[in-house]
């Protein structure tokens, strides 16, 4: 590559990652207020969450196509290449954790007419970890500094084991009265969303992982 | 690639440093190629990669001021002092980055290396010359040709000629500096293909400025820079991730 090209190619893989960064912020943004909006029945704002699932979508297709149009011209080798194969595979993550948040938002309509069976607690909890997972892969994305994903296996087992203790608690209601089942179901649901979104962090630690240090590693 | 990381040891430098009049071309240079493997040479001008790739058959003998130290083994043995300069160019064949056909037909050029060999049957020479055009994957595009003169074919052609010479002979391995960087892609590909094919009986090292194509068809690479093997890996790995600075920077355009 010449000089003017290598410097070009640069500077759009720059703003590639850039455009990463904000895909992943809209995406747990998403997230991050569908539990608000389930919490406080906040209707308008499960409704803008809902809407903003397809400039999720409309980002995912576009940096997607400017990947490959990038990886089409200059064939980028060593770093570059994995900063491009990281990024083809952060965004099919994040698009799949702005689903979950969309369909949280879904659910957060529906849970809007009656009063919660009792106050959540769990559920933001769980959130706030998860999003803390998913902040500190894209914070590792942006500096290419693998330090703040270092313990996200373990950061994982935490939310699978409060999955499993937000299933238990909504059991314990169903078998109490039975018409919590529905809204009870549903509980389970965003937990199992956000239990989701959990793994996907960890993949994205692996895809991020690779990317600076060049090695494969297994997080879950 | 599937390189075959077991293979015997063909060729082998140790402490190799060649200098022409003035200039330190290569300096300690230790390098080994194994069988059935194609190596990849690369780097920017200037950085011995051609030197290197000539030393394997002492192309380098022939240069006025050139001064070699170190060793070269082939098959364990002394290249230099243990072979005699016949015996090379018949175990180890050369192209070049132009093809450079002897202006006589196709057939001639295939059969001129073994009839200086001593084999003068025509049936023989015929067989030759089927085997070696076959693999050289040229035949199909030549076999009624053949008393044509070779310099009527195109230049993807003329270098798989060349490819056809060179395998008449029977040699171990193949050398080849910038095989491609004259062909359009279409005949690159040809070559390309070939050489992937060449590598289940021959083995090959090449010299490349186009790392693509160095990712695409070697098992093992090197980069040279400055006269020195900055690293020298298995393919996959020096793409991919490398371990020296200096290949990650040449890789990503950073410099040269």
């Amino acid at each position: 590559m010449g000089e003017f090209m290598t410097v070009r190619f640069h500077k759009e893989l720059e703003q590639l990652q850039l455009d990463v960064l904000k895909m992943g912020n809209l995406a747990r943004t998403m997230l991050f207020e569908s539990i608000d909006a389930l919490v406080n029945q906040d209707t308008d704002l499960a409704e803008k969450i809902i809407a903003n699932k397809d400039k999720l979508r409309q980002m995912d297709a576009t940096i997607e196509e400017r990947t490959l149009h990038l990886m089409n011209l200059f064939q980028p080798m060593a770093t570059d290449m994995r900063i491009v194969a990281c990024i083809l595979k952060l965004i099919t993550y994040l698009a799949r954790v702005g689903q979950y948040g969309k369909d949280n938002a879904s659910i957060a309509m529906e849970l809007s007419k009656e009063p919660h069976v009792k106050k959540l607690v769990s559920l933001p909890y769980m959130r706030d970890l998860v999003c803390g997972m998913i902040d500190d892969a894209l914070k590792a994305f942006e500096t290419q500094n693998i330090s703040p994903i270092t313990k996200i296996s373990e950061r994982d087992d935490t939310i699978d084991e409060l999955y499993y203790s937000i299933f238990r608690e909504c059991l314990t209601y169903m078998m109490e009265d039975q018409k919590t089942i529905t809204r009870c179901v549903n509980y389970i649901m965003v937990a199992r969303h956000l239990e989701r979104c959990g793994d996907h962090a960890c993949k994205m630690a692996e895809k991020i992982h690779y990317m600076v240090t060049g090695e494969h590693v297994e997080i879950k | 690639m599937g390189a075959n990381p077991n293979g015997e040891i063909v060729l082998e430098t140790k402490d190799l440093n060649v200098f022409y009049a003035k200039s330190h071309a290569l300096i300690d240079i230790n390098v080994e190629t194994k069988k059935n493997n194609v190596t990849a040479l690369i780097g920017p001008s200037g950085c011995g990669k051609s030197t290197l790739i000539r030393s394997f058959n002492r192309m380098n003998d022939v240069i006025d001021g050139c001064k070699i130290t170190g060793t070269v083994l082939y098959k364990g043995r002394d290249l230099y002092h243990e072979y005699n300069i016949e015996e090379i160019r018949t175990k180890i064949g050369m192209i070049f980055q132009k093809p450079n056909p002897f202006p006589m037909t196709i057939y001639d050029n295939i059969s001129y290396g073994p009839s200086v060999h001593g084999i003068n049957d025509t049936k023989k020479l015929d067989e030759i010359v089927e085997r070696s055009l076959k693999l050289a994957v040229l035949w199909d595009e030549v076999k009624d040709r053949l008393k044509d003169n070779s310099l009527e074919l195109s230049g993807g052609q003329q270098q798989r000629l060349c490819i056809a010479r060179a395998l008449a002979i029977e040699p171990e391995i193949l050398l080849m500096d910038e095989p491609t960087a004259s062909l359009d892609p279409i005949a690159s590909a040809k070559v390309e293909a070939l050489i992937l094919q060449l590598r289940k009986r021959y083995t090959v090292v090449i010299v490349t400025h186009n790392m693509q194509q160095a990712a695409r068809i070697s098992d093992y690479t090197g980069f040279l820079y400055m006269g020195r093997l900055i690293e020298f890996a298995e393919t996959t790995e020096l793409f991919e991730s490398p371990k020296e600075d200096l290949t990650e920077k040449y890789l990503t355009g950073r410099f040269g």
